[in-house]
């Protein structure tokens, strides 16, 4: 350490000493900082922006803005409402979404509390074993998921049945992670004070614990359904062809050769469909922990969301 | 209170899953790499007794792995991009996440969101913006060349790897923000002032105190994305297409679909998922102890 | 060069003498495994005569060696009533019939229409022979027939029920060299590789240069926006054609390495893409020249090219006669049909004149092999089809660059080449070459 004066003396207004200021000191006006992360949001932000404007296009371009116009939408031979392919996998991405967050959610939430909780022999195991789909790279899923479809479970092969059991399948951990998080922050006191009073096992898990984890239990439908809807390369492994295309494959597809604005149309209304599910998920969170506000606030609840 | 098989048998259902589903799979990629192909049907027959085991196909995919084969460019350029990209995402991400977590203070609630906001857009979403944004008549260009800076469109979309490693760090960044955003967030501001009562500057506060809090934090999202990196195809599919800039997923996803050796495929796979073991470990490892801290206090 | 491990043994050895590390393990891992056991053919490519073969022990057809397939079962008998009822399923690559046609066919025999569409005939049949789907007939390419038969996944035909094959089809492909007396397939459409390039950018009169393939290797000032075909079988052919190898289904290691060695170059000058959208692309302006089917233009020109462009801005050429690689599709009734006889009735049906023809002109752009197509008609039928969709003034005159993607019958003689079967060992070299050229290095 050197001596004690960076406190006291102004610092002199060379450019420098202006750098190091804005990266190091904690308490000044870090300019340079504000700047480039509103950069960053705009960077971030604005492109999809852009291609969620271009949706509306009335042009057939996707780069030169011609008017506003609805017909990628609908109206038009190749918008949304009339490609049979594009709506088609619209209704199969919604599909998958469904039957993930029904299949994912309910026993992810019976696993966290297992491994939360259970004291035996396995239970090490179990817990390792399960972070390791939110590691394993999404190729390495889809081949290894694609192979057991056609030659151990060959009953299944690829199918819509085997894209949902492969969402579910890298759903799960996400869902153990939430809902460990909240167990962690709401401890066992008030099911032994439950108990205490008399409550039944079965009791205190159904009117004590299950309404304690609803705010975990909301963010994990929100969050399954919008990893569901996000997901590529598992769909497109566990593909039974055209029939099984998800949006994210049809705009793979299109992307590759020279895609329509209904191509930004269909990307849109995927975007809308999973921000409507964190949107809700996020009020359902607020919804359920509102008398649990203690500070924190926002920043504190985004917590929940960010996995 | 409760009975003592209840949480096991909780926990039963999803590891069933998981091990019929995750942990069978990955054997069924093992038995195939090592297995034999139908000379009819091309249809890949797996060998599931090790002592059966067939390693001519593993052989060949080794060879060509080697230096001086063809898939060690292939390796090599995966293992370039990947890098570089995160390389990049800690240069940007890092002032931002630093910038939310210890200034922002009434937009702080508002970066948040727009900070999340791009993990709900969709991933092909995203890269479609940027395929609009760099053809050769897209804002890009255009704005390139109305501030002079090109004279005539350049051609970004054709096979070019600096548009490859753009597009892999615009689409993973926002998963590597968040971790270390949240490992900043969590440093107690009474460390920093105890260092600056001890007469620490700004920056030192800064290197000594700051950024080695940070670590796990960086070290966390640098893996989180570099995972996924690793087995990419489609980014490059998408925004290149040529095979200069081509990954290893690239070649995975050619021998599954519609050769006479899917075997090769399987056999790729289980080396890079070899390759990844080291990475994949050690966010687990540091994972599994924060869970286990959590779970004692 | 092409990758093969046992070539590879100097580079290894040169290697380790160099270095050690990360990469020793490596190679001595390589080298461990390579003492083991090693199979990686699948089965002996030749048979007791010494004679090559393709899978399942089958004789590889060629224009100038014609093949009897074996009959694994006997053709349903002469003079049996349709089924009716339940579902009809046509099991083919994706938007390649024109489904108002299939709901037709199917509304007079009161079946429900199933149009169920694979990626590419190799995995459309592995899931045909995983028991996937179980459909009535599909679309089959003469380069699998082997695979088909030999799994025995179609069924043998009896012509009785199709008589627009005598009537209609050209007699070149009625009796076929890849099926000689038509025991297993029907003639669907017909296609041929060649380039398809923009005219207003590509500045080189291809068609007149005395090796059109080279235009690829000297495309530097379009770097980018050059691409070709996703096929091992089309990407090498074209190498190998370049270089006056008129043998496309060679399986001679130097060959295909030479034609390996040669596409690679292309990184270089023309920084290569592989991509099967040239339909769109080209006529879209996002690819000035591009490995394409001679139904690329047509559909190009049918469904893609802006209504203000002219269609000579776009332009096709192909080698003649016994240099370019012609193919036809064909159909087959599956072994999984329970609609035997509707089957057969819906291969007559799709070679019926004005059946064929619409699917052609209102669809998929690919031409069928049928005797009443006459190039200038044809044209005019195109240009209507096209005026009618884009409200566009054009003539026939306009479209005279059409002229270059029609087939004749003589395309189809003995003479041509195609892309057919290979023995196993030999599709192996094909695949792995293609892989090498995939990886850029």
């Amino acid at each position: 350490m050197t001596v004690a004066t960076a406190h006291a003396a102004p610092p002199k207004p060379s450019t420098w000493t202006r750098v190091r200021g804005w990266v190091g000191n904690p308490w000044g006006r870090p300019r340079f900082l504000v700047g480039f992360t509103w950069l960053y949001m705009a960077w971030s932000i604005i492109p999809a922006l852009i291609a969620i404007q271009f949706s509306f296009n009335s042009g057939r371009s996707r780069t030169i803005w011609s008017g506003f116009s609805t017909r990628w939408y609908w109206g038009d031979v190749d918008s949304v409402w009339s490609d049979a392919d594009l709506h088609h996998a619209l209704i199969q991405s919604i599909k998958l979404a469904v039957l993930d967050v029904a299949i994912a959610t309910p026993l992810g939430v019976l696993l966290a509390l297992g491994l939360a909780r259970w004291r035996g022999r396995g239970a090490g195991v179990s817990n390792f074993i399960m972070l390791f789909p939110l590691v394993t790279p999404e190729i390495v899923m889809g081949v290894s998921l694609l192979l057991v479809f056609t030659h151990v479970f060959t009953f299944i092969q690829p199918s819509t049945t085997a894209q949902v059991l492969g969402h579910v399948t890298f759903s799960i951990s996400y869902v153990v992670v939430v809902v460990r998080g909240r167990l962690f922050s709401i401890g066992r006191q008030y099911e032994e004070a439950a108990a205490d009073l008399g409550a039944s096992p079965a009791v205190a898990l159904y009117r004590v614990l299950l309404p304690l984890l609803m705010p975990a239990i909301v963010a994990s439908i929100a969050i399954v359904f919008a990893l569901s809807i996000d997901d590529f390369v598992i769909s497109y492994w566990l593909s039974c062809g055209a029939g099984c295309d998800t949006v994210p494959i049809q705009i793979y597809a299109a992307t590759r050769a020279a895609p329509l604005p209904s191509t930004n149309a269909i990307a849109t209304i995927l975007s809308a469909l999973t921000l409507a599910s964190i949107i809700i998920g996020y009020l359902g969170y607020r919804f359920f922990t509102r008398h649990e506000r203690a500070g924190g606030g926002l920043v504190g609840d985004m917590a929940a969301f960010d996995v | 209170m409760y009975p003592r098989w209840l949480w096991s048998g909780f926990a039963l259902p999803g590891v069933i899953w998981l091990i019929l589903l995750f942990i069978i799979p990955f054997y069924a990629v093992i038995g195939v790499a090592f297995g034999t192909v139908d000379p009819i049907l091309f249809r890949p027959i797996p060998s599931w007794n090790p002592l059966d085991w067939n390693v001519g196909w593993m052989s060949q995919t080794l060879t060509r792995l080697e230096p001086g084969g063809d898939l060690w460019d292939v390796f090599v350029r995966t293992t370039e991009y990947v890098v570089i990209s995160v390389g990049a995402s800690l240069a940007i991400g890092y002032p931002v996440a630093y910038y939310i977590a210890r200034h922002a203070r009434r937009t702080k609630a508002l970066l948040l969101v727009l900070l999340i906001l791009p993990l709900w857009i969709s991933y092909l979403m995203r890269m479609l913006a940027w395929v609009n944004l760099l053809e050769v008549d897209g804002y890009v260009n255009r704005f390139l060349m109305w501030s002079h800076v090109i004279n005539q469109p350049y051609g970004w979309l054709d096979g070019k790897p600096v548009t490859v490693v753009f597009a892999l760090i615009y689409g993973y960044i926002p998963y590597f923000i968040l971790p270390l955003f949240a490992a900043l967030d969590r440093i107690d501001q009474s460390h920093l002032e105890a260092a600056r009562d001890l007469g620490a500057s700004p920056l030192q506060a800064f290197l000594r105190v700051t950024l080695p809090l940070s670590k796990t934090g960086i070290l966390g999202g640098c893996v989180l994305i570099a995972l996924p990196m690793f087995g990419d195809y489609y980014t490059p599919n998408i925004v290149s297409g040529a095979p200069t800039t081509s990954m290893l997923g690239n070649q995975i996803d050619l021998y599954f679909h519609g050769t006479s050796q899917p075997t090769i495929g399987a056999a790729l796979t289980i080396l890079l998922s070899l390759f990844l073991v080291v990475l994949m470990g050690y966010y687990i490892w540091t994972v599994h102890r924060a869970t286990k801290e959590l779970a004692s206090t | 060069m092409t990758w093969h491990p046992k070539e590879r043994g100097n580079t290894r050895r040169d290697f380790l003498m160099r270095s050690g590390g990360a990469a020793l393990g490596l190679s001595s891992a390589g080298s461990l495994l390579a003492a083991c056991g090693n199979s990686t053919t699948p089965t002996a490519s030749s048979n007791a005569q010494g004679e090559p073969v393709g899978p399942g022990g089958l004789p590889l057809a060629r224009p100038d060696n014609p093949v009897k397939l074996p009959l694994w079962e006997d053709p349903i008998k002469s003079g049996l009533k349709p089924e009716t009822g339940g579902t009809f399923t046509v099991y083919n690559y994706p938007v390649y019939l024109y489904k108002k046609l299939l709901n037709e066919f199917c509304a007079k025999y009161d079946v429900t229409p199933q149009y169920t569409p694979f990626d590419n005939i190799a995995t459309g049949i592995q899931k045909l022979a995983d028991g996937t789907v179980q459909p009535d007939v599909m679309e089959m390419t003469p380069d699998h027939l082997d695979q088909v038969v030999a799994g025995k996944l179609i069924k043998p035909l009896n012509l009785d029920y199709i008589p627009n094959l005598q009537k209609n089809i050209w007699p070149e492909l009625v009796d076929p060299f890849y099926d000689k007396g038509s025991q297993y397939t029907v003639p669907y459409t017909l296609y041929a590789t060649g380039i398809l390039w923009r005219t207003d950018h590509v500045k080189e009169d291809i068609a007149g240069m005395k090796q059109p393939w080279d235009i690829f290797w000297q495309a530097q000032a379009y770097s980018g926006k050059v691409s070709m075909l996703t096929e091992d079988r089309e990407t090498i052919a074209a190498a190998l054609l370049r270089r006056g190898v008129t043998d496309i289904n060679t399986e001679d290691p130097k060959l295909i390495n030479r034609a390996v060695d040669d596409l690679k170059q292309l990184y270089g000058i023309c920084n290569i893409k592989l991509d099967d959208s040239q339909f769109q692309t080209v006529a879209e302006d996002h690819s000035w020249l591009h490995q394409a089917w001679a139904g690329d233009l047509i559909a190009a020109f049918v469904y893609y090219l802006p209504a203000n462009q002219h269609p000579s801005v776009m332009a096709y050429w192909k080698a003649p006669n016994g240099h370019v690689p012609v193919q036809n599709d064909c159909f087959s009734i599956c072994a999984t049909t329970k609609k035997p006889v509707l089957s057969h009735l819906f291969l007559n049906y799709l070679l019926e004149n004005g059946v064929s023809m619409s699917n052609f002109i209102d669809f998929n752009g690919y031409q069928p092999p049928l005797n009443i197509i006459e190039p200038d008609t044809l044209i005019e039928k195109l240009v209507q089809s096209r005026n009618a969709s884009w409200g566009t003034k054009l003539t026939a005159a306009d479209a005279q660059t059409l002229q270059t993607a029609i087939l004749h019958k003589e395309d189809f003689g003995p003479k041509s080449i195609q892309e057919l079967t290979l023995t196993n060992s030999g599709q192996a070299l094909w695949t792995n070459g293609y892989s090498e050229f995939t990886t850029g290095a």
